[in-house]
């Protein structure tokens, strides 16, 4: 079920300056980084009710990294995606005050991706070793055949 | 060997020490609990289950590095984990073997690709038997299995015959 | 008498190799005597980078991936990814290839939930149930096996359908198997849950609250046992599940013992709707007609089931090209294992070890 545009619009409204729109994804919001959190957090106190934050991740598109947070609302079987989009090396602002589902995304995203992860109670990285490349970034190649062929 | 007629009308019968050990090292490989990843499915739950019950060739299950004989390395070992891998085998006791079981320890898998992965175990730690398969099942890890019995075999034999060249 | 005395607290690391974090977890317990003060997971000791191989593999081999994400319960990470690429290239699939995917799904389930019966009891320091665990797991294998070819990593659902029918064989296993599952279930419950000891140990601990289980994320059976009835196959029906008749359980305390009661009763649906697949499967084509390399149009989805462990989510970008370009997979064990560090805190160490159990994570999924 998708969510009413307009009513997400009246939502965000007082907090940023939001473009809604539909895509194959479902109803997408495009909000700055900077309102991020302050956008989850408006639509989880409306009355959508979009209480659960079912997932986080990012994409690299290629100019920048997209982090995409996917929300859901029980009460109206709904769901909403807010993406905001970050400059490569950037700050990835925590929005577990809000979610505390975030935290272990959060940190992945961070570490596979390259980016500096703040206001987060345990920043450190969570899969990788110190060093290792941020290995979800398109410019990360992996190895070719030839390369595991020899061992 | 020697030993084996004990079971007959013989009541006493003379071997060597070594000999002696390695018929109980075979028959007694006590391997670390110690499932990385799918693999350990196969590896180790299955096998200790009621079907395939590797308790009947003696092949147990040890939670502790320090209590096992063997370690079968089940799953990819990454980065991060192949430090683990090297200091739980630095933990066992000898004499110590290692089944690297499955694709991802033996040459990283289906996972070679990935810059994070490390391309086998025996990258790590010396292997001696190689598991194929992903996962293998349960016979190809008895069958692994039977073949590390026959290389501590060979190796009393070989150690009596380097012995024996030497004098 | 000894008055109260300051105590140091003590830092034990609980894996990455220990035989109950199911894997290679890694816990850094925090301990006041025995009890834990605080806890943090450290992941990552499988990482071996699903996402990252996915934008270099083509649609149909995602599968094989996946298979080896959530590898209890290959078929339903093969669904999630073949659902996804279905959805970016619209195509119908045949009600047949539906059905079996629905009734591979349960026969999966169970072998899966098997696991977890047979490790939970090993948690709380209980060895006889898990044999008879695997027996059951073992009977569920064949009938994977003869259907897929592997044990595991079955590789059974493709965008577009399913690879075989159900052969004779594994019909005629299923049917055997139906025939004394729900006396089994029975027993397996009075062998664990009716232990006075096991009900001591679970009851009341690591409950897992409503609002709690929200804000955590969680899906699947812990998230029911908290109270909200979410079920992936009942508000979203996939495959043939918006056909088939069964209950979602549900829990009100949202403790380990709840979890647990969940689970069992979960089996004695998936048994309900294998019996149902069996009996209603409909006769025609297992595949539709797809082009063995795809190159979907350009554009986002996202696809889910509902897998043993909860949510599992497939997020396809495609760019039009025969690689997807962004391939995410939500875990459901990454959000339940972050729940660890609200619940562990003010148990007892050997409680933790029974927690771990109860949420049911899989490191596969966690690191992916």
């Amino acid at each position: 079920m998708l969510p009413d545009e307009t009513v997400v619009r009246t939502v965000l409204s007082g907090v940023t300056q939001a473009e809604v729109g539909t895509s194959t994804l479902g109803v997408v919001v495009r909000v700055p980084h900077a309102d991020a959190a302050a956008s989850l957090s408006a639509l989880k106190a409306s009355d959508l009710g979009f209480v659960m934050l079912v997932d986080l991740f990012g994409t690299d598109t290629g100019d920048e990294i997209e982090v995409t947070y996917q929300l859901r609302s029980f009460a109206r079987d709904e769901e909403i995606y807010v993406k905001c989009a970050l400059p490569y090396d950037d700050v990835l602002h925590s929005v577990w005050n809000v979610f505390a589902s975030a935290l272990l995304p959060e940190r992945e995203t961070a570490e596979l991706f390259g980016l500096t992860l703040a206001g987060h109670p345990n920043p450190a990285r969570l899969l990788t070793t110190e060093g290792v490349a941020p290995l979800l970034r398109r410019s990360v190649p992996i190895r070719t055949l030839e390369e595991v062929r020899d061992r | 060997m020697a030993l084996d007629r004990l079971t007959g009308e013989h009541s006493v019968a003379f071997i060597r020490s070594e000999q002696l050990f390695d018929w109980a090292r075979r028959n007694s490989l006590w391997y670390l609990g110690f499932g990385i990843a799918c693999c350990a499915i196969e590896g180790l739950m299955s096998t200790s289950g009621p079907r395939f019950d590797f308790d009947r060739m003696g092949v147990f299950f040890r939670a502790s590095p320090r209590q096992a004989d063997v370690m079968i390395v089940a799953g990819t070992v990454n980065k991060k984990m192949a430090e683990t891998v090297r200091l739980l085998y630095d933990q066992m006791p000898e004499p110590k073997w290692v089944v690297a079981m499955g694709a991802c320890a033996s040459t990283g898998g289906p996972f070679r690709q990935y810059p994070n992965v490390v391309l086998g175990v025996d990258k790590v730690v010396p292997v001696d038997v190689y598991v194929p398969g992903c996962p293998p099942r349960p016979e190809s890890v008895q069958y692994g299995f039977m073949q590390l019995q026959e290389k501590i075999k060979r190796q009393t034999e070989e150690r009596r015959a380097a012995r024996r060249d030497r004098r | 008498m000894i008055g109260p005395r300051d105590t140091e607290h003590l830092v034990v690391n609980i894996g990455p190799q220990h035989p109950s974090t199911h894997g290679v977890l890694r816990l850094v317990a925090e301990l006041d005597g025995e009890e834990i003060v605080n806890v943090e997971v450290s992941a990552g000791y499988l990482h071996r980078g699903i996402e990252k191989l996915g934008e270099h593999r083509r649609y149909h081999q995602l599968g094989t991936l996946m298979d080896r994400g959530d590898y209890l319960s290959g078929i339903h990470g093969e669904l999630a990814a073949a659902l996804a690429t279905e959805q970016l290239l619209e195509v119908e699939v045949p009600p047949k290839a539906r059905w079996l995917r629905s009734l591979m799904g349960e026969v999966n389930r169970i072998a899966s939930h098997m696991i977890w019966y047979g490790t939970f009891g090993l948690d709380t320091g209980a060895m006889g149930q898990f044999l008879y665990a695997m027996r059951e797991r073992e009977t569920l294998l064949d009938v994977l096996e003869s259907v897929s070819g592997q044990r595991m990593m079955f590789n059974y659902v493709r965008p577009g359908g399913v690879i075989a029918d159900i052969t004779p064989d594994a019909e005629q296993k299923l049917r055997t198997f139906l025939r004394t599952i729900d006396t089994y279930i029975d027993e397996h419950h009075a062998l664990l849950g009716g232990n006075e000891i096991f009900q001591k140990r679970v009851r009341g601990v690591g409950v897992i609250n409503r609002e709690m289980g929200l804000s955590f994320g969680l899906t699947g059976a812990n998230l029911r046992c908290s109270g909200v009835p979410y079920d992936v196959r009942r508000d979203k029906p996939y495959a043939a599940y918006g056909e088939l008749e069964f209950d979602v359980p549900i829990g009100s305390v949202g403790d380990a013992w709840d979890r647990y009661l969940v689970r069992m009763e979960e089996m004695r649906q998936a048994a309900r709707m294998i019996r149902q697949c069996i009996e209603g499967l409909p006769e025609g084509d297992v595949m539709a007609k797809i082009p063995k390399v795809v190159r979907p149009p350009a554009g986002e989805v996202y696809a889910c089931v509902e897998s043993p462990r909860g949510e599992l989510g497939i997020h396809l970008v495609s760019d039009g090209s025969d690689t997807p370009y962004r391939f995410h997979y939500r875990a459901p064990s990454l959000f339940a294992v972050q729940v660890l560090e609200e619940i562990l805190p003010g148990t007892l160490l050997a409680d933790a070890i029974m927690l771990i159990g109860s949420v049911d994570i899989l490191i596969g999924e966690i690191d992916r």
